[in-house]
This record gives C-alpha cells, sequence and structure tokens, in this order.
C-alpha cells in the first residue's frame, strides 16, 4: 500500500479523469491525423494539385505542435495523476506490463521522430519519399494504440488473466481488445476529420479547394457513422456481466428519471455523437462555402463533448475497480479481504499505520479519519458540496445508522449462495469496507462529524420583501 | 410549368406533383432571391432562430406534458411528480420544458438588445421592433403562468409574492389580483377596490392554465406569425456601419438555402447543448405547496423578473404623500415603455443626438438590468 493523495472538492479521481480525457482527445488525433496526412498526402500525390500540398504543410504545423506539446505534456500528466491517486493500479499495470510499456515508449518515440521528420523535409525530399514517411507514420503510431488498448481494455475486461498464472498474453488480448481497438480506430478517423474541418476553415484565399477538402474531410466521419454503432455493440457484449447489469439497470430505469449516472454520460455520449453527425452533414458536407472557423469550432467542441461522455462513462463501467475483480478502486486486492478483516486494516496497511502512530491512544475520530482517508478518498470527498461528499451522501444518519450501513457494506463483495444475488444493493458500486470491528467502529465515530445535521432552525415566516406588500 | 428545381429524377417527380398543388417552386424561388447580408456582426441574426427553436420545443414538449398534467389544485403536485417518475422519459420532457422556457426568454432578451443596438427597430421596421417586445412580454408571462402550474412550495409562494406585487399596482391591481384569486377574493376598503386575502386556489390553478395552454400560445403564434411576416416582407436589416459601406464591399448570402442550412447547424449545436443541461441536471420539483405553512426563506420569482422585483426594494415605503410601492410601479413601467419611446424617437435616424442618446440609453438599460438582476438573485 501507498500513501494517499487526498484532493478536496473534486477527488483526485477527477484530476485523473480531466487530464486523461484531454490526452485521450489529443492522442487520438495524433493516430487518426497521421492516417489524415497520409492519405490527403496521396490525393495530392495522385492528383498533382499543389494547393492540397499547400494545405496540408500548414495542417502539420498544427498536428505537429498540438499533438508533441499538449498531447505529450498531457500524457505526463496521466502518469503524474495516476501515481498519485492510485499508486497500487499504477503497480499492478506496470509490474504486469513492462515490455508493453516499453515497447510502446520506443515506438512512442520513433513516432515523434518520424513526425519531426515528416514537417521539416517538406519540399526537402522528393514527393515519394515524403509520402512514406507519412506512412511509416501511421504504422508506428497505430502500433502505440495498439500497445495501450490491450492494457486499458485489460483493466475492465481481464478475461482469463489469473495474477498467481501470471499469463501475460490473455490479459493482453483480453475479451475486450478488438472491439475496443476497433472503435477506437473509428473514433480517432472521426477525430481526425474534425480536426481538419477546423484547419481547412482557417484557409485564406483557397476557396475552390477549400470547399472541396472542407466535403472530403467531412468524410472521414463515415466509417465511425457506419461501423461505429456495430463495435460499441460487441463492446457491449465482452463486458462483466455485473457491469452489462449496471448498465442495464442505469438505462432501464432512464425514463423514470431514477437513472445513474452512468446512463447519463452513455445517453449524453449518444446525443453528442447524432448532433456531431448532423452538423457535419449540414455544414461542411451540404454547405462548405459557409463553413467558417466558428462552425469548425462547434463541432471540435461536440467531438470533444463526446469523448468525455465516452470515456467518462468507461471508467464508470468499471466501478468500483481498478482491476476488473482484482483491485478496487482504493487499491484493496479482492483476494485480500479476508486477510484484511482478520489481521486490522492499520496492520495490512502501512502508511496508515505509521499515521495512526502520531495520534493520542483516545482518539478514535482520528483513527476513523484515517480509515476514511486510506479507504475512501479515491472515490469520495469528506464535506460540503464535493465530488460525493460524505456530507450529502450520508444526510442525517445518526452513529447507530452509519453503524448499520458500515456493518452492510462489509459485504459489498459477496453473492448470496442460495439465490445467486448480490448481498447488498452496493455490489458492484462500491469496494466492501474492511478491517477489525474497533476500527469500523471509529469510523462510524468519524462519518458521524461529517454528517448533515438535522435542521434546528424551525421555519420563519417570509419577511415582507417590498414595501407595502 | 416551372423550370426543373434539381436534375434528380426520383426528387423531381416529387417537387411536380406538389408544384400542381401548392406554389412550392416559386416559394423556393422566392427565398432564394432573398439575401441575408454578410458582416462582422452577423452572428446576432442566429438569435432569432434559436428563440424560434425554443419555442417549437415548448410547444411540443407543452404538448406532451398535457397528456399527464392535471389542472386541479388538489392533484396538480401529484401529476407532476408521475411526470417525473412514472412516465416514460416525462422526466426529460417536464425537464425540457422548465429549462426551454428560461432559455427561450434569455434568447429573446438577447435578441431584443442586439436587434437594438444595430438599430433594427429603425423605419420601417417599427412594427417588427414592437411585435418583437409584445412577443417578449408573451414569453414573460408563459413563463409566469407555467411557473406555478406544478404547485410545488417554490413555485406557490414565488406566484403568490408576484400576485401580491401585481395586485399593489395603482389602479389596475385589484383587478389583477382579482382575476387571478378569483372574485371572492375581492373587496371594498373604504370605497376603494383592494385585494383580498385569499390564497392561490383552484380558480387561479383554472386560469393560469388557461392563459398558458390557450390564450398565450394563440397571442404567440399570432404575434410570431406577424414578426416573422414583417421580417420577410422588409428584409433582414443591416448595422448602421455595414449600411455606411459602398455596395460592392457589401457581402451577401442566399436565404435558402446557404443562411437556412446554417441556421439548421446552429438549432443541432443548441440542442445538444440544451440536452446536456437538461440530463445533467433535471429542473428539481420541490416539496408540494402548503398554503397553511410559512413561506420559506428567500423567495424570489423567476430571474427574468428579478431586476423589477429589485428595483420594488429599493424603494421607501413612502415618499411624499404617494405609497413607494406604486411610485416604484410607475417608474418600473416607464422605463419598460422607455423601450417604446426611444426607438420611435429614433426611427428616422437622422438626427445624430438622439440616435447617440438611443445608443447610450440602451447600454445604460443593459448594465442597470444585468446589475439588479444580480443583486436580485444574490439578495
Amino acid at each position: 500500500m501507498f500513501p494517499v493523495w487526498e484532493v478536496p472538492n473534486t477527488g483526485s479521481g477527477w484530476i485523473i479523469g480531466l487530464t486523461a480525457i484531454l490526452h485521450v482527445f489529443i492522442s487520438h488525433f495524433a493516430i487518426g491525423g497521421g492516417a489524415f496526412l497520409a492519405f490527403t498526402e496521396q490525393l495530392a500525390y495522385k492528383k498533382q494539385d499543389d494547393r492540397i500540398y499547400d494545405y496540408l504543410k500548414k495542417h502539420t504545423k498544427f498536428f505537429l505542435l498540438l499533438t508533441t506539446v499538449l498531447g505529450a505534456v498531457s500524457g505526463v500528466g496521466i502518469w503524474w495523476a495516476i501515481g498519485l491517486a492510485s499508486p497500487n493500479g499504477t503497480q499492478t499495470l506496470l509490474q504486469n506490463f513492462s515490455l508493453f510499456w516499453a515497447v510502446e515508449y520506443v515506438f512512442f518515440a520513433v513516432e515523434l521522430a518520424i513526425l519531426m521528420a515528416y514537417y521539416y523535409t517538406w519540399d526537402k525530399v522528393d514527393r515519394k519519399t515524403h509520402l512514406k514517411l507519412a506512412w511509416m507514420y501511421i504504422g508506428v503510431s497505430y502500433f502505440t494504440l495498439f500497445a495501450i488498448n490491450g492494457i486499458l481494455t485489460f483493466m475492465l475486461t481481464s478475461g482469463g488473466w489469473n495474477y498467481q498464472a501470471g499469463n501475460i498474453g490473455d490479459a493482453f488480448f483480453n475479451p475486450g481488445f478488438w472491439p475496443a481497438l476497433g472503435l477506437r480506430s473509428f473514433i480517432m478517423l472521426a477525430l481526425a476529420g474534425i480536426f481538419a474541418l477546423f484547419t481547412i476553415s482557417r484557409l485564406k484565399g483557397m476557396d475552390d479547394v477549400k470547399a472541396y477538402m472542407l466535403k472530403y474531410s467531412a468524410k472521414w466521419m463515415l466509417p465511425a457513422l457506419i461501423l461505429g454503432p456495430l463495435f460499441v455493440v460487441s463492446y457491449l457484449f465482452v463486458l462483466p456481466d455485473a457491469t452489462q447489469q449496471v448498465i442495464i439497470n442505469g438505462l432501464s430505469s432512464i425514463g423514470e428519471g431514477n437513472f445513474s449516472v452512468m446512463a447519463k454520460a452513455i445517453f449524453l455520449a449518444l446525443t453528442f455523437a447524432v448532433g456531431l453527425f448532423g452538423m457535419v452533414l449540414v455544414g461542411p458536407y451540404l454547405n462548405p462555402k459557409a463553413f467558417n472557423t466558428s462552425f469548425a469550432a462547434m463541432c471540435l467542441a461536440a467531438g470533444f463533448g463526446f469523448m468525455f461522455m465516452e470515456e467518462w462513462s468507461r471508467e464508470m463501467m468499471r466501478k468500483p475497480f481498478v482491476v476488473y475483480n482484482y483491485m478496487y478502486s482504493n487499491g484493496l486486492r479482492t483476494h485480500e479481504i479476508d486477510k484484511v478483516n482478520n489481521d486490522g486494516y492499520f496492520n495490512y496497511n502501512k502508511f496508515a499505520l505509521a499515521e495512526k502512530t502520531t495520534l493520542a491512544s483516545s482518539d478514535e475520530v482520528g483513527e476513523g479519519q484515517l480509515m476514511f482517508r486510506y479507504q475512501c478518498t479515491s472515490c469520495h470527498t469528506a464535506t460540503g458540496n464535493g465530488y460525493r461528499s460524505m456530507t450529502r451522501m450520508l444526510g442525517e444518519r445518526d452513529e447507530d445508522a452509519i453503524k448499520n450501513l458500515i456493518t452492510l457494506m462489509k459485504d459489498n463483495h459477496k453473492i448470496d449462495p442460495e439465490t445467486g444475488l448480490a448481498k447488498t444493493m452496493y455490489h458492484g458500486y462500491m469496494p466492501p469496507v474492511v478491517g477489525h470491528q474497533d476500527e469500523l467502529d471509529a469510523l462510524a465515530k468519524y462519518l458521524v462529524t461529517l454528517n448533515t445535521k438535522p435542521d434546528t432552525e424551525t421555519s420563519v415566516a417570509a419577511a415582507q420583501v417590498v414595501p407595502g406588500v | 410549368m416551372a423550370a426543373p428545381l434539381t436534375d434528380n429524377k426520383f426528387i423531381q417527380p416529387i417537387i411536380d406533383w406538389l408544384d400542381e398543388r401548392v406554389p412550392l417552386t416559386e416559394a423556393i424561388k422566392f427565398a432564394g432571391k432573398k439575401e441575408v447580408p454578410v458582416h462582422k456582426h452577423s452572428f446576432w441574426y442566429y438569435m432569432g432562430g434559436i428563440a424560434m427553436l425554443f419555442l417549437g420545443i415548448q410547444f411540443v414538449t407543452g404538448f406532451l406534458l398535457m397528456f399527464h398534467y392535471v389542472a386541479s389544485f388538489e392533484e396538480a403536485y401529484a401529476s407532476v411528480q408521475r411526470i417525473n417518475m412514472e412516465v416514460p422519459f416525462g422526466w426529460l420532457i417536464r425537464s425540457m420544458h422548465s429549462w426551454g422556457a428560461n432559455l427561450f426568454v434569455l434568447v429573446l432578451f438577447i435578441h431584443m438588445f442586439s436587434t437594438y443596438f444595430m438599430k433594427a427597430y429603425r423605419s420601417p421596421r417599427e412594427f417588427t421592433w414592437l411585435s418583437g417586445l409584445g412577443l417578449l412580454g408573451i414569453a414573460m408571462l408563459f413563463g409566469f403562468t407555467g411557473y406555478m402550474l406544478p404547485l410545488d412550495e417554490i413555485a406557490y409562494f414565488a406566484t403568490k409574492v408576484g400576485v401580491d406585487v401585481a395586485g399593489e399596482a395603482p389602479f389596475v391591481g385589484p383587478y389583477v389580483a382579482n382575476f387571478v384569486l378569483g372574485s371572492g377574493n375581492i373587496g371594498l376598503d373604504n370605497g376603494a377596490l383592494v385585494a383580498g386575502t385569499g390564497a392561490i386556489g383552484q380558480v387561479t390553478v383554472n386560469r393560469f392554465f388557461a392563459l398558458h395552454v390557450i390564450a398565450l400560445p394563440l397571442a404567440m403564434i399570432g404575434l410570431a406569425g406577424l414578426h416573422m411576416m414583417l421580417i420577410q416582407l422588409q428584409g433582414i436589416s443591416e448595422p448602421e456601419s455595414i449600411q455606411k459601406l459602398p455596395q460592392k464591399e457589401k457581402k451577401y448570402e442566399k436565404f435558402f438555402p446557404d443562411f437556412i442550412i446554417k441556421d439548421v447547424f446552429i438549432w443541432i449545436a443548441v440542442t445538444v447543448g440544451f440536452l446536456m443541461i437538461v440530463t445533467m441536471s433535471p429542473w428539481h420539483l420541490g416539496p408540494p405547496a402548503d398554503p397553511a405553512a410559512a413561506a420559506p426563506l428567500g423567495i424570489r420569482p423567476e430571474w427574468y423578473f428579478l431586476s423589477q422585483f429589485q428595483a420594488l426594494k429599493l424603494f421607501p415605503s413612502h415618499m411624499l404623500f404617494f405609497e413607494g410601492v406604486h411610485v416604484a410601479m410607475v417608474a418600473i413601467g416607464a422605463t419598460m415603455a422607455s423601450l417604446v419611446v426611444v426607438p420611435i424617437l429614433d426611427s428616422t435616424g437622422k438626427n445624430q443626438f438622439i440616435s447617440k442618446f438611443a445608443t447610450v440609453y440602451g447600454i445604460i438599460f443593459l448594465i442597470g438590468w444585468i446589475i439588479l438582476t444580480i443583486w436580485g438573485w444574490v439578495s
């Protein structure tokens, strides 16, 4: 176990989330945009059209700056954020996929080198050779997606992997690998088209080629429109049963207004996708002459909105795990639950124990606060209107009610052998609360300091707010 | 027969068939002749279209809500609760209707101020301006009548405050109160007609509902029709700075299909943003109204009435020989009337002093409106 990183108001999860979503948006463009460069340069070569070449040179500069600066910085940002917010999860991924990370890193470095060469050799090497650089870039950059995709999908659909056997091939080529790879491939092509719409819309004095290129770029949405839904469905089929159930429960209750945050995110991902296709159809495709940078920025915003909702819903599907059925979001490993319950949480987590030794022996609230920090703050904030704040979650529950809740939540991971159903309603949403009974009582004592205190104010008649009324 | 519109052998026969019954080709050609100015302020031209989009959303969602809403003082709240919790996607429809009402009024305000500052009220467009003001007034009345219909706590007491305020208006106040509360709630006090002490009840629900679903929609359709007809007849106005340009420096685009397609693009973008707001923050339904209970603290009307509400609070109880509230209401009425008077004074645009005064007055009006609205919100 590692120390915790407590982030007030937003929680550490959102720091990872926002950094990751920005990175995913840029990095998908980095790969799809490479394909765009290659195919468009091929088109320019075939047509021997200097105007397309002129546009491509401008687009390459934008592509290079955005992907190597913002893409690389946000990528480093993810490592920084996950290392702090989920050190156990990061450790697991590093240990299991060392080879893949190393290879991915090498390919990433090569990808950057080719891109630099591609940009700086415009008009310096012959057109055929330059085109070859573009095709090389596609191959190398796509491999980085290939590698990351295996690791990302492993976290949700770990398939036949077992931590004792360490069968890394099964972990990498897990059931979610191919559907996710297909889906991401179409998304990155669509994003390449959307970013191109933006750069084309900024061209000045090239009206005829501008209209042609806008229509051409709009067509990059088509693979995602036609084949994307098939891969979404195939991806849903390989998800763990419990995740499928959470999705079904969320979507089936969407009509009654009780739907989950995940159902909201899925609904909005669909809304953004449909909206984006509509905007691209009536904008650059049907009316390219009137398509300007403001419209292109709106398309980009819709694309980002889709990516945000798609990644957010994917993260929520994995809840409450970092690695499905192996490690919970708070770093607790599934096979260690009984051991922790027997030995006590502070004997399991040495960092928590070290902090506990600084407390007075009678400080139960302080001990409970440590339990909360180490077991809960990866998903909850403590007070106020923070993300999933305990003040809001606990409502007006008193200490007895909180103790009952904790007792119930000790069984979050269990399935009733007789009925085959989950033992608690939090199964699939939250990890079990673990520790000795006295540690759990201390947690309750701390949580009761966070609850919403029953309203002691009596209703006050409305004062006269306007003169004479 | 008119010249074919398209080479498509499947679509043209359909157009021909329609042409024999309605002048479709003529209408399309007429729309194609119409031109929209293209300049750096063109963005504001989309506001009218966005307002139309929200009006459409209000009509469709309002129509769907009527399938389940019960206009009864006793049952209204439960019916809205059913819409939220039991009717398939009822929460979405209700949330779209409530959010849509607010955004509709917001867009109308933006549309009003943008046309004001582009001097689009000038001759020959005075009636377009006045009909637009009328549409904004109707939209606010829509909001006021619709806000009460769920009969939750906030809606009930906010309406009560609104009715109390309206009841204090000189001369007409008691009649307004009488209309809203029913004739049983009006009486004579020293020979003067005054609002009674009666509470909002079934009579109020009946009348607000009738206004909300019959009278106001008809008025809205009629006035919006007139407004759009005038725009079609007179064309879209150009800001002063563009009018001054030599003809060869001016740019135009065809209303159909170029501007319409851009309008559709904006509608799609706005709808996506709208659905995001509606989904992430569904419209709240508070506890049921209890007329016997004390009003909750901090009760206030909808945001678009806050500037007037805050202005009322700034006046003292008595001013010389007059009740402060009466003076306040006259002052507020005069300020609203200025939106009619100032454009009429500046309708020719020939008097530079009046033209500049109209611009400065508009800026002061806008800033004052924003400050009072924010002040009303935070106080």
